[in-house]
């Protein structure tokens, strides 16, 4: 079995935060639930690279050997510099910092604890197919919330349905940040991203150069492909060799507006040059859905045809 | 924060250099400072050092990222420069203190603050013309200030060499501080110790610094200099501001400094042209321990800003 990095307890004070459980593993941090001390839940993400086995037992996080303590520093940067963007945003469709500090040789950010589930997991709970206003309604703020990440100079780079948290209200918000600015792959590949699969756009595998807003809208665009598919669209790596991704035009033609579906596709363009250039062009394109002239389904026009029989 | 620097230091032809000169920057502030060592032996040289470490030492751990006081960070740091140069002089029970001169300034936001103390020179220069300057802690412009000889007598006074503040020495010393004075782009600003000024009269100065790109005349003015101080030239050293984008010279982008590109807490630090400290091409170096608390106080201090 791989020795993985141990998880702080249930009940351990840190700070003035006491930990309750874990709550998600990624590949730079830990993140668990915790309560402050007037019992308020908060988010607590941990800096602890899982490629770097730093504690297998008790709480401080010790460095094995001086190239990892280098690589740990090293990383240490882009959590900083995760914390440093998302203080200065105070939006409500992006996870809000309220505390960074340093404890057990290590660094934590703490975050406004939100109720409600990922968009990932409304996907893969959902019988029927998601609704078009659904989707509209929920890329409409997160789109809101991406631009204000981008306005702060800050790419997000791993936009994908599990880092789109809906709260019980509906409204959704961008989490996540970790691999944020975390360019520099080539001199310490100890430390590599992780590029999800399907969400990852071709230019963050090879051409780290070229990164840009339109990056995180081939993330965006593959997440509301997935809203509709319940799947993700094939991995930008594979469709730069040969490109199996039917358009969502095709596939849903009828079912969706296709304005929509438009949409979709010109997210996912390889080509960043041919994506929407920056979030705004993006919403502007779905604001631009004619609402009015919508396009009936089958059933929908049988039913202004039986309508209109029986009424006029 | 944009500007063209140069600072150079020459021994003229004296065995030993006992002048030091370094400048270092942040983002958001400048630091400037020029020491000239006095005594025999090692003493001089000893002093300066001190005195222009410390200056660094302190600016760094104070400009967070800004001087909350620059006047009294200048005094407060002459003060502590001259109680060191006590305690070194006793730790190693020297028959006499290590002594230097010292001119420090400050810009930030910009407005110049400096202070002096000896006979080593700051002067502003706007458009050719000097619009302010320090007055030497010395005896012969004591005997100007009574009338009791002329400007010009300065230079062949017998007693020349003589001053009456300095770090180091038996009393405290005493230091003068500048007014919070504006900055415009293209002013220059000049610091010197009397190596330089002996040789070298202000409007002359003001002549070979304030139309020509300072890039290009420094080395010049500098190489005059030493020249005229002849065999038996003192050390002579500058620091030689413009401030602002240059716009003397078509080559802007290698003689301007931008400070805008720094990490906030960063330093650039240069001491003596020859000796650097830290490394500014930072990316590839560990974070130490100081720079990921200035790194969490830097985000802790954004939280709150942004909190509604």
């Amino acid at each position: 079995m791989p020795v993985t990095n141990q998880a702080l307890p249930a009940s351990y004070q840190l700070l003035n935060y006491r930990v309750d459980r874990q709550i998600s593993r990624g590949g730079f941090s830990i993140v668990y639930r915790a309560f402050d001390e007037t019992g308020a839940p908060v988010a607590i993400k941990e800096y602890l690279p899982s490629s770097l086995v730093l504690r297998t037992e008790g709480d401080i996080v010790r460095a094995s050997s001086a190239e990892n303590l280098t690589s740990f520093r090293y990383g240490m940067k882009c959590f900083f510099e995760e914390g440093r963007a998302l203080a200065k945003i105070n939006h409500p469709n992006v996870v809000r910092v309220l505390n960074f500090f340093r404890a057990n040789e290590t660094v934590y950010m703490v975050m406004r604890y939100e109720r409600g589930r990922t968009l990932q997991q409304q996907i893969q709970m959902r019988q029927d197919q998601m609704s078009e206003r659904f989707v509209r309604h929920v890329f409409m703020h997160l789109l809101n919330g991406l631009r204000e990440v981008h306005t702060h100079k800050l790419l997000h780079l791993d936009i994908k349905p599990a880092n789109i948290y809906l709260r019980t209200d509906g409204t959704p918000v961008l989490l996540d940040f970790g691999a944020a600015r975390q360019t520099l792959t080539n001199t310490r590949p100890k430390l590599a991203p992780m590029y999800t699969p399907g969400f990852a756009a071709p230019e963050q595998y090879r051409d780290p150069e070229r990164l840009g807003p339109w990056t995180d809208v081939y993330g965006a665009g593959a997440s509301m492909f997935a809203c509709l598919a319940a799947f993700a669209p094939q991995a930008a790596d594979a469709r730069v060799q040969e490109d199996h991704l039917v358009s969502a035009k095709k596939i849903w033609s009828g079912q969706y507006s296709d304005n929509v579906l438009d949409v979709i596709d010109w997210c996912l363009r390889l080509d960043p040059l041919e994506r929407p250039q920056s979030v705004f062009a993006l919403q502007k394109a779905i604001r631009d859905i004619p609402t009015r002239k919508r396009k009936l389904t089958f059933l929908g026009n049988l039913k202004r045809v039986l309508f209109s029989e029986i009424g006029a | 924060m944009r500007f063209t620097i140069f600072q150079e230091s020459r021994k003229g032809s004296r065995k030993v250099n006992q002048d030091r000169i370094a400048y270092t920057y942040g983002r958001d502030t400048l630091l400037l400072v020029i020491a000239d060592g006095m005594g025999g032996h090692a003493g001089g040289e000893i002093a300066a050092q001190i005195c222009v470490r410390l200056f660094i030492e302190r600016f760094q751990q104070e400009a967070k990222p800004v001087l909350r006081n620059p006047l009294k960070f200048l005094q407060d740091t002459m003060l502590r420069a001259h109680a060191a140069l006590g305690s070194y002089a006793a730790q190693f029970s020297m028959l006499e203190t290590p002594r230097t001169t010292c001119v420090a300034v400050i810009v930030q936001a910009n407005h110049a603050y400096w202070a002096h103390v000896g006979d080593s020179r700051f002067y502003l220069f706007r458009q050719g013309g000097l619009i302010a300057a320090t007055k030497d802690h010395s005896k012969v412009q004591y005997l100007v200030d009574q009338g009791l000889i002329g400007p010009h007598e300065v230079i062949s006074h017998p007693d020349r060499n003589k001053i009456f503040s300095c770090l180091g020495g038996l009393v405290d010393p005493i230091i003068d501080l500048s007014k919070r004075t504006p900055l415009r782009n293209g002013d220059v600003m000049v610091m010197c110790t009397d190596g330089l000024w002996s040789v070298m009269p202000q409007n002359e100065m003001s002549t070979w610094l304030t139309s020509t790109p300072i890039l290009k005349t420094s080395p010049q003015m500098m190489r005059e200099a030493e020249k005229r101080g002849g065999p038996d030239g003192d050390n002579l050293s500058t620091i030689i501001v413009r401030w602002g984008p240059e716009t003397l010279t078509d080559d802007t982008a290698t003689t301007t400094t931008t400070t805008d590109t720094l990490n906030l807490g960063d330093f650039h630090t240069e001491i003596d042209k020859t000796v650097t400290l830290t490394d500014r091409k930072g990316t590839q170096r560990d974070l130490t321990d100081d720079e990921i608390e200035r790194a969490i106080a830097e985000i802790q201090s954004t939280i709150q800003k942004y909190r509604r």
